[in-house]
């Protein structure tokens, strides 16, 4: 075992992991009717490829991905489409759970195109929290030499048990589908990092690993501390390298699965069965049977909750994720998504409102327990001020919202909360920039086109003009009032052919650096050059025209 | 005394700084000549800082000849569409003094909308479009393309049957939108959790 490294911070929150993890994973009761949001990871939303009234089975395809950065959607349960909107699919169950399932596969013999199509036709994304499709991270190998796939199993959040209960019931499926990974990504190492509070997984996973091949696996236990599973911290801790600000991961040659991603991985090779279904862990003192549970997607939160007990008069928010980052859910007449890792149906006396916020009395505190070493009450200050030059030089991107700083502030200030808006505004800042420089683009576009239909104009009236002079063979008084320019004329010709061969280069680079990227407005900036040094050419072209015919009478 | 006086010394200083004079002039002008700039980088400065909704309500036809113009001297607060933040950031690039917006704020991003169904065809509003944002042709319907549309309700005027509206441009529901705070008559200890459980404050 290597030693451990570490990273900066981290706080030590009270874990209320007993309640969830005593509990043996059991499924949850089919449900009669599922809704499915078309969005439930990252990226662009799917498109439905059913109608109403459609039967469907468990694993058909409902939704196709859009896009670059999507995913595909499959029913959870076999019975009737019954509605279709632009949010969501809702399926009536027949409660016949019929299934369909892909041809299985033999990752080993499998080639590497067969496997990525697979992850994508199964609609995986990562289930760790973020959402993103596995399939387009398979493929970052394209760009960055892979070396190291770390399986992220710290799960240093409290309440939430769901890795820990996956790691338990199915050690062995989920190192095989790190195996299928690392053969996607030619990683040459296979590191586990798990926090040492979870002694049945990491005594199951030690008995799965003595017949793991062909890549090694190695085990690294680390102690509890949040938040050891950031993907950032983790990789500090078990690998000693820092994932540079504003990189990934791959940057440094790593790639971070959740465990619960590599069985749905698993499950979707070897079984071809989509992902339809997940663990999720239900817990908090207002439930009278808290546990984890196999539940199927689009399951309402509601009655989820019902068939575990719930204690409604004791109940006073429900949280989607963990205490420290999930958010507190408004209605509970929601579906459980493929980020639905944990529900927490607290009572007001477990998980009390935070008091009221008080003036920050720069103490510092939060500074301590920041694990990427920023400066929380400086970003503090500047986010209520708005003041986005200083909130980017005090690098508010990286922040990771764990809620660290949140946690230890004796003010009681929502740090996190103001982080986040102040990055959704700058976001939105960004987005409208780029869309005022776009504006901007064809602005000019219309500018120089206009200016090359007017070239246009005058030469075609010249020649008529000059048609008209030839047969009558009267001497016309030079039409040349106004002393006509030439070599300022030719500058700007110059000047336009130049520009035009820049926008060429510029746009040959950008195709080259980045094939996927929209070329659009670099394509329009090409168009504008071009018309540019059209009308550049037909005025020097008059020009000449008019000089040689005033020397020539 | 006499000694330290001496023509000599006077002559050679003076001759040394002249000839240092003349040399970085000479040096200066060459650089200057050598890496001329067609285009002045203070008005791309500008132009990068104005909405480009190109409306015009400056009085110059799109936004860069206003930029051209503020780097000639005239006044930061014309822009409209901008509005107070333009104008500070403006004032803070120039280090000029931030005057007060002249004409009416707009309060919120809107979009030019044409009724399709009274549309008749006569191509004005497209040749108003500064950038190109309608489609159509002459005698048939003409519509916006929302994405493109900077707003700029050029449109609006040329329209002989008044078929355009100006509506707010729609955000998608996972757009940020700003966070409502509570009303200021709200003291710290009404900061109850509500009668529904859910304390809906926190979000």
């Amino acid at each position: 075992m290597p030693s451990a490294y570490d990273f900066p911070g981290g706080i030590y929150p009270p874990e209320r992991k007993q309640r969830s993890s005593q509990a043996t994973l059991i499924e949850a009761p089919l449900p009669s009717w599922v809704t499915l949001p078309l969005q439930q990871h990252s990226g662009q939303p799917a498109t439905p490829c059913v109608a109403r009234g459609d039967s469907v089975k468990v694993g058909s395809v409902i939704a196709n991905r859009e896009g670059m950065i999507s995913s595909n959607l499959h029913a959870s349960i076999s019975g009737t489409v019954t509605e279709v909107t632009t949010a969501q699919i809702t399926i009536e169950g027949d409660g016949l759970d019929e299934w369909f399932r892909l041809p299985s596969l033999d990752w080993r013999s499998a080639g590497r195109q067969e496997l990525l199509e697979r992850l994508n036709e199964s609609g995986i994304v990562g289930l760790g929290g973020a959402g993103f499709p596995s399939h387009i991270k398979a493929r970052v190998v394209e760009r960055h030499a892979i070396d190291t796939l770390v399986i992220n199993a710290a799960e240093c959040e409290p309440y939430i048990t769901a890795d820990d209960l996956t790691l338990r019931h199915y050690p062995g499926e989920v190192i095989e589908g790190a195996q299928i990974i690392a053969k996607l990504c030619d990683a040459q190492h296979i590191v586990i990092g798990i926090e040492d509070n979870k002694p049945e997984a990491i005594e199951a996973l030690q008995q799965a690993l003595a017949d793991s091949q062909p890549v090694p696996v190695e085990l690294t236990v680390i102690p509890t501390r949040y938040p050891s599973g950031g993907e950032r911290q983790l990789i500090k801790k078990l690998l000693d390298l820092n994932v540079p600000s504003g990189g990934l991961p791959a940057d440094v040659g790593v790639l971070c699965h959740n465990p619960g991603t590599l069985l749905a991985i698993r499950h979707a090779v070897r079984d071809g069965q989509p992902l339809v279904s997940r663990i999720v862990t239900l817990t908090g003192e207002a439930i009278a049977q808290p546990g984890n549970r196999w539940v199927r997607l689009g399951t309402s939160v509601m009655e989820l909750l019902e068939e575990a007990g719930v204690n409604h008069s004791a109940l006073n928010q429900v949280i989607q994720g963990g205490p420290m980052m999930g958010k507190s859910l408004l209605t509970l007449d929601t579906p459980v998504t493929k980020l639905t890792n944990c529900l927490i149906a607290a009572t007001l006396d477990e998980l009390p409102p935070p008091p009221a916020e008080a003036p920050c009395i720069r103490c510092g505190e939060c500074e301590n327990v920041c694990p990427v070493a920023l400066l929380p009450q400086q970003l503090h200050w500047y986010a209520r001020a708005q003041d986005d030059t200083k909130l980017e030089r005090y690098h508010l991107f990286d922040c990771i919202e764990c809620g660290a700083c949140s946690y230890v502030c004796p003010s009681h200030i929502p740090l996190v909360v103001d982080y986040r808006e102040a990055k959704s505004r700058i976001r939105l800042q960004r987005i409208e920039a780029t869309k005022a420089e776009h504006a901007k683009h064809r602005f000019e576009f219309r500018q120089a086109r206009l200016a090359r239909e007017e070239a246009e104009k005058q030469a075609r009236k010249q020649a008529r003009q000059a048609q008209q002079r030839r047969p009558s063979n009267t001497v016309t008084p030079s039409t040349s009032s106004d002393k006509v320019d030439l070599r300022g004329l030719r500058i700007a010709h110059a000047a336009a052919k130049a520009s035009v061969k820049k926008a060429e280069k510029t746009l040959a680079r950008v195709a080259q650096e980045d094939p996927k990227q929209s070329l659009d407005d670099l394509e329009m900036q090409l168009a504008t050059a071009q018309e540019n040094l059209k009308a550049a050419e037909l005025q020097l072209a008059q020009a000449r025209e008019e000089q040689s015919s005033e020397e020539s009478p | 005394m006499s000694d330290t006086f001496s023509w000599w010394g006077i002559l050679s200083t003076v001759g040394v700084l002249t000839g240092l004079g003349i040399i970085f002039g000479a040096l200066l002008g060459v650089v200057s000549e050598r890496f001329k700039r067609e285009d002045n980088p203070l008005v791309e400065q500008i132009d990068a800082l104005l909405p480009q909704t190109q409306c015009g309500q400056c009085g110059y036809p799109g936004c860069r000849p206003y930029a051209e113009a503020i780097n000639q001297g005239d006044a930061l607060n014309k822009c409209p569409p901008g509005g107070e933040a333009t104008i500070h950031a403006l004032a803070d690039l120039l280090g000029r003094e931030a005057e007060p917006l002249d004409g009416d704020a707009q309060s919120e991003a809107k979009v030019a909308f044409i009724r399709e169904e009274e549309c008749i065809g006569c191509t004005k509003c497209i040749q108003a479009c500064p950038v190109d944002a309608i489609i159509g042709a002459a005698k048939l319907m003409h519509t916006v393309i929302e994405d493109e549309c900077t707003g700029c309700d050029l449109c609006l005027d040329p329209c002989p049957v008044d078929c355009i509206d100006m509506l707010p441009r729609s955000a998608p529901l996972t757009q940020w939108q700003p966070i409502v705070t509570p009303s200021p008559e709200l003291i710290v200890s009404d900061r109850q959790p509500a009668p529904g459980g859910l304390h809906a404050e926190r979000l």
